[in-house]
């Protein structure tokens, strides 16, 4: 191995042991940082019971609900519209309006998170509060629905990329024996594309649970265990965003660091469970 | 001049992009027989093939211009019409490649696929139908036993054998071929010819060939592809 090798690798490893040690050392951090009130003994009660300082509780379970609620709503709502329109971009029209769909949903992802926020704001909020007339329409389905935006271009652009690495003979195959197309998605494409869509979904949905700002803007905040589509709720992120606006040194701001960790420690469980069924899907 | 015509080709022009790969196409292909297409390698013989079942519309930037009519039994059609739907020209003209393709399923299932496509229902229907189509490409034997693995296993003869057996379990009119024993040893490809010469008594056999003996044992009429342009082979006398 020359000197020129021997550098590219040492950077190489130094680049990925930096990053990697990173995120441990996040974690690490966070641990340290909640010693004092993992020392005080009331974990078990942080994570069941309900948030209420004012009476002495400091539970974060709503907020947790609040979270995976989201998170599964804005996956459920963003999936259906996300393989349409991987299907319509990669297969129906490759070329012409499909490679411009492409385009924008590439500037979709650009898009800052505010500008989603804002425009849920005062567009979509509005809309569900008159349709529903009920409450003030910052509640889960809004914030969902616009999460479910948020997330789309991730879904859409992992979608295309795994039909588009379907091999060509595949689908020769399927069109020489003169199926259509919809027979050709159901029976070849989605069987062969399945772990690379199930990547994207679970990276979806890590960031439908770590996104802040569609959240705090739109789903209300309130504090409650979410039980309708139209109630309010508060997410982990929403909620620590809040406390740490207001706060520095009260049990309610020491409370935080736990609330970091558990959501450390759902999107892992979740990336966890990804890496199991990719690896089913795949054998 | 033949008394049965299954396909007629008319001003066939195909491009691709710029160039012309197939210049004005004029020709007849006889019902039930064997139709064999030669010529050097890069003239077009596959595009040839691909404008019969219109695969070519896969391929970007081919266009292909002029008339082609088959005859499915109710008198000619034009292939290219908006009334045909492309999938059920493909269920009539069947096409097995030069590199074998299996997807990526059992074998039973790979053979009955063309038929779930067509909407078939019935268990014992498929059953009966995949066991013939595999004893007709001979593989019956060999595969019987094994018929819930994946066709991907199978060595590159049985595969070859088992793309032809799929081609044929949807009962094509059409069979079109594109130098299907390229990748087989001798005695598989006598197999296969025996087969193509039992078949062509229901099916009309379209087959690209570079193989000069193996046209003469079972081709009824040859043509050459070269300079973008099919004629017969007179040098043969077989001419068409």
């Amino acid at each position: 191995m020359d000197f020129q090798d021997r550098v590219f690798r040492t950077v190489f490893f130094g680049a990925s042991v930096l990053s990697a040690g990173v995120t441990v050392a996040v974690l690490g951090f966070m641990i340290l940082l909640s010693l004092p009130v993992l020392k005080m003994g009331f974990l078990w009660e942080v994570l069941t019971s309900p948030w209420s300082p004012g009476r002495g509780q400091f539970g974060i379970l709503p907020m947790m609900a609040g979270t995976l609620a989201l998170a599964f709503l804005s996956l459920l709502v963003s999936l259906p519209v996300s393989l349409g329109c991987a299907f319509f971009m990669e297969i129906l029209h490759p070329r012409g309006a499909g490679a411009l769909l492409k385009k924008l949903v590439h500037f979709m992802t650009a898009v800052p998170t505010v500008i989603y926020g804002f425009v849920g704001v005062f567009l979509l909020v509005p809309l569900v509060q008159e349709f529903f007339a009920y409450g003030s329409g910052m509640c889960i389905l809004s914030a969902s629905l616009m999460l479910g935006l948020v997330i789309s271009p991730t879904l859409i652009l992992f979608f295309s990329e795994s039909f588009s690495r379907v091999p060509q003979h595949y689908l020769n195959a399927v069109d020489s024996l003169g199926g259509t197309v919809f027979q050709k998605l159901r029976h070849v494409i989605l069987p062969q594309a399945w772990p690379g869509m199930l990547t994207g979904m679970v990276l979806a949905f890590g960031r439908a649970m770590g996104d802040t700002l569609i959240a705090l803007m739109i789903s209300g905040n309130a504090v409650l265990m979410p039980s309708s589509l139209l109630d309010s709720t508060r997410t982990l992120t929403a909620h620590i965003a809040l406390i740490f606006a207001a706060d520095f040194d009260s049990t309610e701001f020491k409370i935080l660091f736990i609330s970091g960790i558990v959501l450390y420690a759902m999107t892992s469980l979740g990336i966890l469970f990804a890496r199991y069924f990719h690896k089913r899907a795949l054998s | 001049m033949k008394k049965n015509i299954q396909i007629r080709m008319d001003h066939l022009w195909f491009h691709y992009h710029d160039r012309v790969v197939l210049e004005d196409i004029r020709i007849e292909i006889e019902k039930n027989a064997i139709t064999a297409i030669s010529g050097p390698s890069g003239q077009g013989k596959s595009s040839f093939l691909m404008v019969l079942n219109r695969l070519w519309e896969n391929i970007p930037g081919a266009r292909v211009t002029g008339r082609v009519e088959m005859d499915f039994g109710k008198g000619f059609e034009d292939i290219h019409r908006s009334s045909l739907p492309v999938h059920r020209l493909r269920q009539r003209v069947g096409m097995v490649f030069q590199t074998p393709n299996p997807l990526p399923m059992s074998i039973y299932k790979n053979i009955a696929f063309p038929l779930t496509l067509m909407g078939e229902k019935d268990r014992a229907k498929i059953a009966f139908r995949v066991e013939a189509a595999l004893k007709k490409a001979y593989l019956w034997d060999e595969v019987k036993d094994r018929l819930a693995e994946n066709a991907e296993t199978l060595s590159g003869g049985q595969q070859q054998r088992l793309c032809m057996a799929r081609a044929l379990a949807a009962e094509p009119t059409v069979l079109l071929l594109d130098e299907p024993t390229s990748s087989l040893d001798e005695a598989s490809v006598r197999v296969i010819e025996d087969l193509l010469l039992e078949l062509k008594k229901s099916c009309t056999i379209i087959l690209v060939s570079h193989y000069m003996d193996q046209i003469q044992r079972i081709a009824d009429h040859c043509l050459v592809l070269s300079d973008r342009r099919l004629r017969p082979d007179t040098a043969k006398g077989r001419d068409i």
